[in-house]
């Protein structure tokens, strides 16, 4: 008996329970999808998600303190301001340049911040509560009203760039490969950018995360981990579909190819989640949803590139056969 | 193996050099990582302008935009501050009052005529409805003595204007003002149809160059003046940076045991190899320079992932290549040449996504594409010439007689089983035929 490379140990099946695997990807997409379409219908401000102060603006409050404002310090009105629902600040210690009247100020704490619900002056006090608790002489020096930093013309510009991106991806991979797994490709790719903002739609509406500037570079990172894992499966089903295709049939080539790379799918997936898992469980407040974001779109990245991409190349499959067959007859 | 001594060499070369660089170079990072300026700038109202509308402040802000652009300072955040403010941060800014000078500073250009008497003396200035508004661009030159001079390129209708002007004043001065200051009166000596002008006078180079760079961002719409100025910390807090810094270290470590553990040898040539990667990218980083934000270091480290995979790929092939009863130097060259049809393809799909990102994003987009694409560029280099050096250098031919040194059992190498012959050349550029 001659062996060959296709009879690896088929650890998993993705052409049998082709089906099983796109459910479950429904499965988990729904949720998200809902979460969406409520929010677009119950915020002010009509977006999927809950946006923050990078997208609507906020309010500036500057306190003067007349001693130096450590790292540490930093860290804590961080986080008593959080106990104080004052949620994503961004705290900045400034170092006045010209030497102003009052040569006491040595430092200036500045909180930018969204206004709660119930008006500005709510907000203020809740700060300024924590700041003079710290600090029992600061005084505030200011309040003033800023604009958003993204506009709405910029994100529409960003979503106009990726979808030409994506263009170029499918036009790129029909040439190196075939139309079908281009189109399977863009697909995974929309599963897993869909689950990441659906996640963070739903974490919106529970727990009122919202999502700022590094939200779009979090959602690029798992476009690209996408693309990337997605070709490497593919690359094996193209290389044993030109040597094997006389002596296995399309299934078994998939299905073989799938646990060929099933080692480095894992492998790879696990040594990231390494870094994103230490990064979000030792690392800063301030980048802790931008973790998130890669950490989920990690998982279904892999899911998908396993599972979901496999499956839906074998259905297109078995639909142009079928196809065929009618013609045929 | 000759080449391949000269090929380590010259890896230990590149990296003495990228080392050398690190050191000497510093990064410019971005607001988010380490803070720097906070301008405050108010728009004032003047006898011509009574209230500040929404409208000029949109048109200042544009302007200011690009007026940071064209200081060469990238990732500068403007934001609108209450009704008349705008918030300025710039990172890295080596010399505040530059910033100062700059953002303050209206630039108006205006091309005047003379006013003549009876005896075609010329007795004062009036507009001419020539002016910044109609140059479509504004370059510093020299002429023929290498002295600098401020070239001018009208649009359609400032052409128009300007072959007007120059005809009505034939053998007259003009007056190029500034400003509100006259900076070249040149004679006109005959018609210029072709929208060209050029500004000749005493300047230095970057006395034309202050100018150009004024005259091209465009014309501040409304006076502002700095109401307002500090340094400041980091947008992401340095508290938390600290805390992230630390936890990536510990993430990488954890990473590279995890190569040692599972590849063994390989591994650690790897995990060598990435220390290299990480240096040479840094290197780019440095020498382009790109203005490191979070965005930046997130597609840095998107694309230390992908050279991480690239390595597991062509170890896990490799794997395969010695349990189908290879020998060490031919499973590793055949390891190499098959996984790098998904290494190149993978890597090319990102690169192509990258460049269209780098060119129609916004900032933040843009600051992520350009080390991505620089990142996935070396790792192709990296996983190619150096690993595959050093697993060459390291195992060198025959047989391999430790198999534990690979992650593998004795048992793997003896069952071989037959595989399809993998030819090098076929195997090089993506598809095999």
């Amino acid at each position: 008996m001659s062996y060959s490379v296709l009879d690896t140990k088929k650890i998993i099946n993705v052409v049998k329970y082709r089906w099983l695997w796109i459910l479950i990807s429904v499965i988990f997409l729904m949720p998200g999808i809902i979460a969406m379409l409520w929010s677009v219908k119950t915020y002010p401000t009509h977006t999927p998600l809950l946006v923050g102060i990078d997208f609507t603006g906020g309010t500036i409050i500057k306190y003067s303190v007349n001693t130096e404002v450590s790292t540490n310090d930093i860290g804590k009105i961080r986080l008593d301001l959080s106990k104080n629902n004052v949620d994503n600040p961004v705290i900045q210690v400034l170092r006045p340049v010209t030497t102003e009247a009052d040569s006491n100020i040595k430092n200036i704490i500045s909180v930018k911040t969204k206004f709660s619900e119930n008006g500005q002056n709510e907000t203020i006090d809740a700060v300024s509560e924590v700041i003079t608790a710290d600090y029992p002489e600061a005084q505030l020096v200011e309040v003033s009203s800023v604009g958003p930093v993204l506009g709405k013309q910029l994100f529409i510009n960003s979503l106009i760039a990726i979808t030409l991106a994506l263009l170029a991806i499918v036009i790129y991979l029909t040439v190196r490969f075939h139309f079908e797994f281009a189109l399977v490709a863009c697909i995974a790719l929309f599963h897993d950018v869909l689950c990441v903002v659906g996640i963070f739609s739903i974490l919106g509406l529970l727990c009122g995360v919202t999502i700022d500037s590094l939200f779009i570079t979090a959602v690029l990172t798992v476009l690209g981990y996408s693309v990337n894992n997605t070709i490497v499966v593919f690359d094996r089903v193209r290389e044993n579909l030109k040597f094997y295709s006389k002596k296995a049939t399309y299934d078994e080539i998939v299905n073989a190819s799938v646990n060929q790379t099933l080692a480095r799918s894992i492998n790879t997936s696990l040594t990231t989640l390494l870094v994103l898992c230490s990064l979000y469980f030792l690392g800063g407040v301030t980048t802790k949803d931008f973790v998130l974001v890669l950490i989920i779109g990690v998982v279904a990245g892999t899911y998908s590139s396993i599972f979901l991409a496999n499956a839906l190349i074998v259905v297109w499959n078995k639909f142009e056969q079928a196809k065929k067959a009618k013609t045929a007859q | 193996m000759k080449n391949k001594i000269i090929m380590f060499w010259a890896i230990v070369i590149l990296t003495i050099i990228s080392l050398v660089i690190i050191k000497v170079k510093p990064i410019p990072l971005g607001l988010d990582l380490v803070g720097g300026s906070r301008i405050v700038l108010e728009a004032q109202t003047t006898d011509t302008i009574a209230k500040i509308t929404q409208d000029m402040m949109d048109g200042l802000k544009t302007a200011i935009e690009s007026r940071v652009n064209a200081m060469g300072v990238s990732e500068t955040m403007v934001q609108q501050m209450g009704e008349k403010r705008l918030l300025i941060e710039i990172p890295n800014i080596s010399d505040p009052k530059l910033a100062r000078e700059f953002l303050g500073e209206t630039a108006e250009l205006e091309f005047k005529k003379p006013i003549l008497d009876d005896n075609s003396n010329v007795i004062g200035w009036e507009a001419s409805g020539l002016s910044g508004e109609d140059l479509n661009k504004a370059q510093v030159g020299t002429d023929a003595a290498g002295k600098w001079l401020i070239t001018l390129e009208f649009n359609g209708k400032g052409a128009q204007k300007f072959a007007k002007l120059t005809r009505e004043f034939k053998g007259f001065p003009i007056a190029i003002y500034f400003n509100g200051e006259s900076i070249s009166e040149p004679v006109v000596q005959q018609e210029i149809n072709g929208g060209n002008a050029q500004i000749t006078g005493e300047f230095t180079h970057d006395a034309a160059k202050k100018i150009v760079d004024l005259l091209n961002a465009g014309a501040l719409p409304v006076p502002a003046q700095i109401i307002e100025e500090n340094t400041v910390g980091p947008t992401l807090g340095a508290d938390s940076l600290q805390k992230s810094k630390t936890a990536g270290l510990i993430g990488i470590a954890a990473v590279m045991l995890f190569m040692l553990v599972w590849y063994r040898l390989p591994g650690l040539i790897a995990n060598i190899a990435l220390v290299i990667y990480s240096l040479i990218v840094f290197a780019i980083f440095k020498t382009v320079p790109v203005t490191l934000t979070l965005a930046g270091i997130a597609g840095f480290i998107l694309s230390i992932g992908m050279a991480v995979d690239a390595n597991i790929l062509i170890f896990e092939r490799t794997k395969e290549e010695l349990k189908s009863g290879r020998t060490l130097f031919t499973a590793i060259n055949s390891g190499f040449d098959r996984a790098f049809t998904s290494i190149f393809d993978s890597n090319m799909s990102t690169v192509i996504i990258c460049v269209i990102l780098y060119f129609l994003g916004s900032n933040i987009v843009k600051g992520f594409a350009l080390t991505l694409a620089i990142g996935v560029l070396v790792s192709m280099f990296s996983a190619i010439s150096v690993t595959k050096n050093f697993m060459h250098l390291m195992f060198g031919t025959g047989q391999l007689k430790y198999p534990w040194l690979f992650g593998l059992k004795e048992s793997d190498i003896n069952e071989a089983y037959q595989a399809s012959e993998t030819k090098r050349e076929n195997a090089k550029f993506g598809v095999l035929d």
